[in-house]
């Protein structure tokens, strides 16, 4: 074997599975194959043979032409498929969504003000109760002495 | 990983919505996906560019996989329909669309095969033979109804290589993947067709002795 293990077995191999034309063989493949085929032209060519007489019976096959009935039936099944155009107006289900993180946000942003201003009314109403303490404490310690 | 979308998962070909080589198929640059896109939103032009681009290949696979030109036109429909109804919903980058396109309608082929071994019917897919004639159009067209003959007479998965293979030009991850069998057991496939499809086709070589039409059948 030579440069990643092309020889004339396994070019044969290639050529017996992809046909006799090296662009069609896997990428992989395809540029060891040519540079053994560049410096071994005469073994490519028995290699080859079989295969590229195979690929011109193959391509004798022609491709179906398709049909101006059947183009029509296909481009008919896709409005029968509901695919219409929408362009310039999104869909339902994305206003739907665009609606619900609005309000999902919304609802988000009242939450953090109600907990901030809890927080802070809370704090204030505890200074609050600790001045009137101070204050309760200040007037007893005076009334009784 | 999500799924790519097989029509029917209760089927026996379903199993090929968990092959390991759908992995290998994961983030390859797929040059339908805009178009796709488009037409998931219903984009009249993408529609027409995706009938132009999707239904020869379908018809071409539908027809060499099946023979029969009626049957080949039914599948490349119902392979185009099922495309519209997946279009909205496809998720890019877990396979490409042409390959997803091709196992759909691969298994539509595979029902219609299925069901005419379990009816076996008389009717011959085979084309009319035109008869002799020295027009070069007309011995072209016979050249090519003898290898469509000798292309649907071989067995269906050694067919099915070819067809993908060398007609439909997919890789050969990608038709191996289609298969669920692996690269080299799909080498093996391919080289068996091919070498039966020369020695049924032996006689057209050039320097061959001519065949008389019809001493195979």
């Amino acid at each position: 074997m030579t440069r990643e293990g092309m020889d004339e077995t396994r070019i044969g191999e290639l050529a017996a599975a992809y046909g006799g034309d090296v662009r069609r063989w896997p990428e992989s493949v395809r540029d060891a194959a040519r540079a053994w085929i560049e410096t071994h032209p005469l073994e490519a060519g028995r290699a080859l043979f079989d295969a590229r007489q195979t690929d011109a019976a193959l391509f004798a096959s022609p491709n179906p032409a398709v049909s101006m009935d059947l183009r029509d039936r296909v481009l008919a099944s896709a409005l029968a498929a509901n695919l219409k155009a929408r362009a310039g107006w999104p869909s339902l289900r994305k206003l739907l969504w665009i609606g619900g993180a609005s309000w999902a946000a919304a609802a988000c942003a009242g939450v953090v003000y109600g907990a901030n201003l809890g927080g802070h009314l809370a704090a204030q109403s505890q200074a609050d109760a600790v001045l009137d303490q101070a204050m309760l404490s200040f007037d007893e310690t005076e009334v009784l002495g | 990983m999500g799924t790519v979308a097989l029509p029917w998962p209760s089927r026996p070909f379903a199993r090929l919505s968990a092959r390991p080589e759908r992995d290998r198929l994961a983030s390859v640059a797929d040059p339908d996906e805009e178009l796709v896109r488009r037409v998931g939103q219903g984009d009249p032009a993408a529609i027409q560019a995706m009938v132009a681009r999707k239904l020869p290949r379908m018809l071409a696979l539908a027809q060499r996989m099946l023979g029969d030109p009626a049957e080949a036109e039914d599948v490349a429909q119902e392979a185009l329909l099922r495309a519209w109804k997946q279009a909205p919903r496809w998720t890019p980058g877990k396979a490409k669309f042409d390959t997803w396109l091709h196992r759909v309608a691969l298994n539509l082929c595979y029902d219609r095969l299925r069901r005419r071994r379990e009816v076996p019917t008389e009717i011959s897919p085979d084309r009319p033979d035109e008869g002799p004639a020295p027009d070069r159009g007309i011995m072209t067209a016979q050249l090519g109804a003898q290898v469509d003959r000798a292309l649907v007479a071989l067995p269906q998965r050694q067919r099915e290589a070819i067809v993908l293979c060398h007609y439909q030009e997919l890789t050969n991850i990608e038709a191996a993947g289609l298969m669920s069998v692996s690269i080299e057991a799909l080498e093996s496939l391919l080289s068996r067709g091919r070498r039966t499809l020369r020695q049924t086709l032996a006689h057209l070589a050039p320097g061959a002795e001519p065949a008389v039409e019809g001493a195979r059948r």
